[in-house]
């Protein structure tokens, strides 16, 4: 307080004792005042018999809405969300630490974890027991506890790699590394489960050495660590005499038995498994293995060299075997009464297809559906063909033997056969052709997306043709697709008669897709002025606020004059009052501003609807900024009065309550400014 | 032949991806970066009726619930997905030039069903491409050296993934020195690959 002079003896030593609320003159000894109104922290007694602070904890970011008492927020009172949610995310934690068995430290570490995924804004749109377990999964890899992610994902019943994609953008989010899992870590755990007694310590060390000497073989890169664990521990097990079966480790140990016996066999694979036990624990092999899927390429590579071999036996033998097809459909051909006439072709057709089709099965069953090999048979059968073609009279090793009709139908044998043939060169060549245009010129390929024409170039309509089902097979196909999905046809019909009764009706309501609230961010402006511009920017321009005034506010002295240019306002006070709510919270006004603002909150929920109770409101604040500088109540009466609006009757009674508000305040007596939130 | 023409046609443009700093840094190895798959999108600016698609196509899949047709084509082998308001994804090719001759024959192919379309806006959107490097490599090592954009999670996945935020492509590495690279196009994957290879030659293992 400032100090001042006493009226007794003149002294200015003033003590001012705030525990009493009492200011004394030193001297004299006089009282100069009395209770006097402090704001500091004061406490209230819970019905438990502890005491507890009174007000609450506003955030400093965003809106700081406080949640309305009336409507019943469960247990915790009138706090406002971001408290809530970390209330709530610090009982998850808790639940969840304590059924892993971890202890208060990593707890606290994992709430702490959550606070800053919280200011993150990391856990909109996420399940809070998803983001709750990633942190503590963050923590359990920090600290090197033995705890696996299915763990939390069997506790959670929760799909482990949604757990993991989570878990990854927490750490990536809050640049946390984690350090890499060590299947080490795991030993002593699954060890204790899989219950050894008093030899369990021997057995872990066993699977430890076990283990080290894996990862040095290379078998631990790329493989979950779990699986790694199993199968040393099966091995040290066996080596310790104790017989546990793969049914029981895997059940620990939560891997499939499949991948069990896998690494295990890869173990068998290493050298290390050659050694007695005995040697094993004294000697520690130099040499390094390769790694399993190492050695599996290598197998494959001896395989396919294998193949390609076959397949060059084959070729050769393919060209026997269709000679040898081939006379003896000759004989057969003699034998039979001989088609003359078109028809012949076809006949004849159909015969080189088959051989066709016959010669290219040969490799393919070998190759199991290596289609270049196919295609490449295919091809080469094909031009035979067309050397035939030309060279007709020839008599040599020919895929069709039958020479003496092939003179007759060499003309009409033609357009078939091209047209197999044609397809492949035509496309193969304009590919080409396109491939090095492209390299040569750079080709505007703007110009064909603007235009829209389809570049009917490389397309063969003939092939694309055959895409398209004719009539006959048109009718059969639909009929198909009815019987098959009758059930969703039926459903759609049932929709749509629903829609045309809720129509005539008139309840008939359209659902649009619920589009995402768009995000905000909160406005961080240094001075207040600059906060009101940029607020003025976010929010849509609307009419029914007078930005003068807005832009005034801060500034100290403005006239009286120039506030009440406001318009009138249309019916839609109750919009305008959240909207005056939040640009009194968002301006960034001094703390006695904002008490008078919630001060006036509860008369304006009492005139609900009442827009000159909510222009009012602008026009106190407006005022009051002024009147706190120059105190000036009746610069107030004088803001609505100017209204051109016909609602000034109204205006006028409403005035004394908020006159009165006014006056309270400029008598600055607003220290018991408790709870009044409870108005709202 | 002919079918040789093809092949090596193919093999040009797979080849051409080779890094050039690959070629100098080492003598006898270049790495053979293979595409397998390319996904483009296309619109046709008009409406299509997915009905008369799927009973009048010869191989299509018609998926009301989800609303859409896939349509195959066998010559460039391509799969697509077929959307009423006439928009189109092309999966399945080998390289950009098939991608696009696949993307016209199937508009070639609505325009005869009797769809009034148009062949606009196409664009690449993803290339897969494996490549194969001549060592193994250590992934925990690897993921230490670079911390933050590496990630490795051997409980989730044997890969580490590697993103490179300014060609906006991803490398999956594994342990055997297998990667595969996703980008927007052929040259941002090349350009990852050649990104990435001194940092995969650094954590390699003595195999191979």
């Amino acid at each position: 307080m400032s100090s001042r002079v006493c009226k007794t003896c003149g002294c200015t030593d003033i003590d001012i004792d705030q525990a009493r609320g009492n200011a004394v003159c030193m001297g004299c000894g006089s009282v100069l005042e009395d209770n006097i109104i402090v704001s500091e922290v004061t406490f209230v007694e819970n019905s438990g018999g502890g005491s507890s602070a009174v007000g609450q904890f506003v955030a400093s970011d965003g809106t700081g809405k406080t949640p309305v008492l009336g409507s019943g927020f469960h247990t915790t009172l009138g706090k406002e969300s971001r408290a809530q949610t970390l209330l709530n995310g610090k009982r998850q934690i808790n639940h969840l630490g304590h059924q892993l068995q971890l202890n208060q430290h990593c707890l606290d570490t994992a709430f702490n974890f959550f606070k800053m995924a919280v200011c993150k804004h990391l856990t909109r749109g996420r399940k809070m027991a998803h983001v709750v377990a990633a942190c503590l999964y963050l923590v359990c890899r920090t600290e090197g506890t033995p705890h696996m992610l299915l763990d939390l994902s069997d506790l959670l019943q929760v799909n482990v790699y949604i757990l993991g994609r989570t878990f990854l953008l927490l750490a990536r989010e809050l640049c946390i590394n984690a350090p890499a899992i060590d299947p080490c870590l795991y030993i002593p755990r699954f060890a204790h489960m899989l219950e050894f007694g008093e030899k369990n310590h021997e057995v872990s060390m066993t699977a430890l050495r076990l283990l080290q000497r894996m990862k040095r073989d290379w078998m631990h890169t790329g493989r979950r660590p779990s699986g790694l664990c199993g199968a040393a521990l099966l091995v040290a097990a066996r080596m310790h005499e104790f017989r546990r079966t793969v049914k029981e480790v895997i059940s620990v140990v939560k891997v499939c038995e499949a991948t069990l016996r896998k690494r295990l066999t890869e173990f068998e694979d290493t050298p290390t498994s050659q050694l007695t036990i005995d040697e094993f624990m004294r000697v520690d092999l130099e040499q390094e293995c390769d790694p399993p899927s190492f050695t599996a390429g290598q197998r494959k590579l001896r395989l396919q060299q294998l193949e390609h071999e076959l397949a060059k036996k084959i070729d050769e033998v393919q060209g026997e075997i269709c000679s040898y097809q081939d006379e003896i459909e000759l004989e057969l051909e003699s034998s039979r009464p001989k088609l003359k006439g078109p028809y012949a072709s076809y006949a004849r057709e159909d015969s080189s297809d088959d051989s066709v089709s016959v010669a290219s099965g040969l490799p393919g069953n070998e190759d199991d559906a290596d289609e270049e090999l196919k295609a490449a048979a295919q091809q080469l059968t094909k031009d035979f063909y067309s050397e035939l073609m030309p060279g007709a009279g020839e008599a040599s090793r020919a895929e069709e033997g039958s020479e003496a009709e092939s003179e007759q139908v060499v003309l009409p044998r033609y357009p078939p056969l091209a047209s197999l043939l044609g397809p492949l060169p035509t496309a193969a060549s304009l590919g080409l052709s396109e491939s090095i245009q492209k390299c040569i010129t750079e080709k505007d390929v703007d110009g064909n997306s603007e235009n829209g024409e389809l570049d009917l170039k490389g397309i063969d309509d003939d092939e694309i043709e055959r895409y398209i089902l004719n009539e006959k097979e048109v009718k059969i196909k639909t009929e198909l697709w009815m019987q098959q999905n009758a059930d969703y046809l039926k459903e759609q019909k049932e929709k749509e008669e629903r829609i045309a009764k809720e129509k005539e009706l008139g309840i008939y309501k359209e659902q649009k897709p619920k589009r995402p609230p768009k995000k905000r961010e909160p406005i961080r402006a240094s001075t207040a002025g600059e906060a009101i511009e940029k607020m003025l920017e976010q929010k849509k321009i609307s009419s029914k606020i007078n930005y003068d005034v807005l832009r005034d506010l801060d500034k100290k002295g403005s006239s009286p004059g120039a506030q009440p240019e406001e318009t009138p306002s249309s019916p839609g006070g109750r919009k305008l009052s959240g909207r005056r709510k939040r640009n009194m919270a968002a301006l960034g006004l001094g703390n006695p501003i904002s008490s008078v603002g919630k001060r006036l909150r509860p008369l304006i929920s009492a005139h609900v609807g009442k827009k000159p109770a909510s222009s009012q409101q602008a026009a106190k604040a407006s005022a009051a900024v002024v009147t706190a500088e120059t105190s000036q109540p009746v610069v107030v009466e004088s803001g609505p009065v100017v209204y051109e609006d016909a609602m000034e009757e109204e205006e006028e009674e409403e005035e004394e309550p908020c006159v009165s508000a006014m006056q309270l305040m400029g008598g600055n007596d607003y220290g018991c400014d408790v709870d009044d939130d409870d108005g709202l | 032949m002919k079918i040789d023409c093809v092949c090596t046609s193919w093999y040009a443009s797979v080849r051409t991806l080779r890094p050039d700093s690959l070629m100098e840094a080492n003598n006898d190895v270049a790495l053979d970066i293979i595409i397998t798959n390319v996904v483009s999108v296309f619109r046709t600016r008009c409406h299509l009726n997915l009905r008369t698609i799927a009973l009048e196509g010869s191989n299509v899949i018609y998926k009301p619930e989800v609303g859409k047709v896939l349509m195959k084509l066998r010559k460039p082998r391509i799969t697509a997905s077929i959307w009423s308001s006439g928009k189109i994804i092309c999966t399945g090719a080998t390289s950009e030039e098939e991608a696009k001759l696949g993307a016209r024959r199937l508009a070639r192919c609505l325009q005869k069903l009797g769809f009034k379309v148009k062949f606009t806006a196409f664009k690449v959107v993803n290339v897969l491409a494996v490549c194969t490097m001549p060592f193994h490599i250590h992934l925990i090592q690897f993921t230490k050296n670079n911390r933050p954009i590496a990630s490795y999670e051997p409980e989730l996945h044997p890969a580490a993934s590697y993103r490179i935020k300014n060609l906006k492509a991803t490398v999956q590495v594994f342990s055997t020195g297998s990667i595969t690279v996703t980008g927007p196009n052929v040259r941002h994957v090349a350009m990852a690959v050649e990104q990435i290879y001194p940092l995969l030659f650094e954590c390699k293992s003595t195999m191979r």
